[in-house]
């Protein structure tokens, strides 16, 4: 802190070290506002009951339907997987879903509240810079809502404690789930720069969260409608039906179908084309990204977990008819895809490009001396 | 465009690199012309009041200097330099009291002013110490461990007050300092603002309470509609006549001495029967006193009706009309 006079000197810190600094006191600032209202402690404390409160009905459903099962007469005992990876899927769908819902709340007003409270004025006269208050504002967003995600931790391990999930499905789905509250929370921050009423911006960036949650899905679905287009495809024949006996399920069970005949046009959706809003939706993004078997040698599907769906789901609309369609150019397709070709990434990227992009348009409203105003704010 | 301003060029002859100075500025917002071709200079040890009707331009005009809005024409000057070109350097010199308090009420006073220095950038060893002396300077020391949603309207203001001085600013805008604050308080606020002033800060001043005023500016710049109307000292605008009130044991005698030496007066229908007159400067008020004395008029008081300033605030407003 002794070079603190020379930081004076160089005009509000252009230096890395001052522009950190800076958005490391607006976090301060934001953090002892945050940890004294009630109001957090209180929704903390909701949260961390709620979240116990689904996974023991998860846990004592689970318990339940293994009972009506033992008592069906004839039952075969699967290998068993224990309710751990149930519990974790249900769990970590209440997280992600009340962390969309929470994220908005401690976010979107952080810079129009302040405006309206008359004290974002009395910051931006300071030397900070408006990337500072911006950056200084989300992080403290960020690590506000973070503390859900920190009090929903210890269902997630009792997930993997009940068998079924490793560590690094814990690890990978936390990840995730910071990096997903942390794109609603720029979201947030930035819509609450550019709106000038805290009410008009939470409702906004509420909309914004439905839209990446549902409106991808009906966009996907609706657009896939547009999407009709033709594959060159010769016909499949499908093995006749064979009885489940013992040993047909050793063996391999690929290919289903032979591929015979010559090369026609046939028409198919081209889901390839509008995947990419399914990609968008967080929940495709954080399923996605956790690693599940390989299970293109199984037969078996029983045990295929939520996750496991929502994501094959997802890479089948983006692999589209070339990948998918029985016989596409005169090919078997495989009936599972290989984790070797993950979606998140692109889904992450789109949702990070508008969170960017609203950040951005945030910085500039939060310029000083402003040229430009939002209808109807005053700047003090 | 020629643009034609109401007051000369140049403010006065004044060092540019002195105070903070407007010239010609103009501001609007959507179809609302706020300010246009303002005039303002403050210079440096002497408290400049911003005199003008709700709706004048005041605030606005506060923000461009604060650097907060950007003018649509016209050039500010803060101690010789440009807000827009030399930011950071400015907003040391510039310090702020906005009309809305902003006080972020779940911190104590003790760390508003200290985040208040970490964002000035102040050396962190020093911070300690001047926060401690900025609280005794305002009188908050004992209720610098509050926080500061209990604080009063006064206190609030106080604190607002040392959060502007935290970075020992060379210039100092105040918006309605005085709004809310009880008589002692002002008082307090009046002393206040003279010492600054006479430590060589520029301090600006826009209220309504113009009998304050008297007390406290230096200089007064009239704004209205958006437009710089007058720029005088307290000197001048005394100078200019101002009006008296007297009453006497024997009114009916009073008016007639006063009918006697040839002075237009006027009746006042206020709750105690006055007679009101307007005089030229100190030495008429003294001639007049002596005479209606010496000639037995059993005078019970005899004082300005209205500050200074006021006079010049009300004249203007009778022009408008």
């Amino acid at each position: 802190m002794s070079h603190a006079t020379k930081d004076r000197q160089d005009t509000g810190g252009r230096t890395r070290g001052g522009y950190l600094a800076g958005i490391r006191d607006v976090v301060v600032l934001e953090l002892k506002q945050r940890l004294r209202s009630r109001g957090w402690y209180i929704m903390l404390a909701i949260w961390f009951a709620l979240t116990g409160l689904v996974t023991w009905l998860t846990w004592a459903s689970w318990n339940a339907s293994q009972a009506v099962q033992r008592d069906y007469p004839g039952y075969v005992a699967p290998p068993e997987t224990g309710p751990g990876s149930m519990i974790f899927e249900v769990v970590l769908a209440f997280v992600l879903l009340f962390a969309l819902l929470v994220a908005p709340a401690l976010s979107a007003n952080a810079v129009n509240g302040d405006r309206a409270g008359g004290t974002l004025a009395i910051l931006q006269v300071t030397l900070l810079q408006p990337g500072q208050i911006l950056w200084g504002k989300f992080f403290a967003a960020w690590v506000a809502a973070l503390a859900f995600l920190a009090a929903s931790t210890p269902f997630l391990v009792i997930g993997v404690a009940l068998g079924g999930m490793t560590p690094g499905h814990v690890l990978v789905a936390l990840l995730m789930l910071a990096v997903e509250v942390g794109v609603v929370c720029a979201i947030g921050v930035g819509i609450s720069a550019l709106a000038g009423r805290p009410l008009f911006s939470i409702v906004v960036t509420y909309l914004a969260v439905a839209g990446l949650a549902v409106g991808t899905l009906i966009a996907f679905g609706l657009g896939t409608g547009l999407t009709h287009g033709t594959v060159m495809a010769n016909q499949a024949e499908y093995r006749t039906y064979e009885p489940l006996r013992e040993e047909s399920q050793q063996g391999p069970i690929e290919p289903e179908y032979t591929c015979t005949g010559p090369l026609q046009e046939q028409s198919a959706m081209r889901t390839e084309r509008v995947a990419w809003l399914l990609a968008m939706n967080p929940y495709v993004v954080v399923a996605d990204a956790i690693p599940y078997k390989d299970r293109s040698q199984e037969r078996n599907y029983s045990s295929v977990g939520a996750i496991e769906t929502i994501s094959q789901g997802a890479r089948y609309a983006m692999a589209g008819p070339e990948g998918t369609f029985p016989c596409a150019n005169g090919e078997v397709k495989p009936r599972y895809l290989a984790q070797s070709t993950p979606l998140w990434p692109l889904g992450l990227g789109l949702q990070l490009l508008v969170a960017a992009l609203l950040m951005w348009l945030g910085w500039r409203a939060l310029r000083t001396p402003a040229r430009r105003l939002a209808r109807g704010t005053r700047i003090a | 465009m020629a643009m034609i301003s109401e007051l000369p060029d140049g403010v006065d002859g004044r060092e540019p690199g002195d105070g903070i100075t407007a010239r010609a500025v103009s501001r609007s917002f959507g179809a609302v012309h706020a300010v246009e071709h303002m005039d303002f200079h403050a210079p440096a040890g002497q408290v400049t009041a911003l005199i003008g009707p709700n709706g004048a331009g005041k605030t606005t005009l506060l923000l461009m200097l604060a650097s907060l809005l950007a003018p649509d024409e016209g050039s500010i000057s803060v101690g010789g330099l440009d807000p827009v070109r030399h930011r950071a350097e400015v907003r040391s010199r510039l310090g702020w009291m906005p009309d809305t308090l902003g006080v972020w009420e779940s911190l104590t006073a003790r760390e508003i002013l200290t985040q208040m220095s970490r964002f000035y950038r102040l050396p962190a060893q020093g911070i300690g110490r001047r926060v401690a002396e900025l609280l005794e300077r305002v009188r908050l020391d004992e209720l610098a461990d509050q926080p500061a949603r209990v604080l009063s309207r006064g206190q609030q203001q106080r604190l607002s007050l040392a959060r502007a001085l935290i970075h020992d600013p060379s210039v100092l805008l105040l918006d309605e300092p005085a709004s809310g604050l009880d008589p002692g308080s002002r008082v307090e606020l009046r002393l206040m603002l003279r010492q600054l002033a006479a430590e060589g800060k520029a301090v600006v001043v826009s209220s309504h309470v113009l009998s304050e005023l008297d007390e406290i500016a230096d200089g007064a710049v009239f704004v209205n509609k958006g437009r710089t109307v007058r720029q005088q000292t307290t000197e001048q605008a005394a100078a200019a006549g101002r009006r008296y009130a007297v009453t006497a044991s024997d009114m009916a005698a009073l008016a007639a001495k006063l009918a006697g030496l040839g002075v237009a007066f006027r009746h006042e229908d206020g709750r105690r029967p006055a007679i009101s007159l307007v005089l030229g400067g100190d030495s008429d008020a003294e001639r007049l006193l002596r005479d209606l004395v010496l000639a037995g008029v059993g005078v019970t008081s005899f004082a300005p009706a209205t500050g200074a300033l006021e006079e010049t605030y009300m004249s203007l407003e009778g022009e408008r009309q």
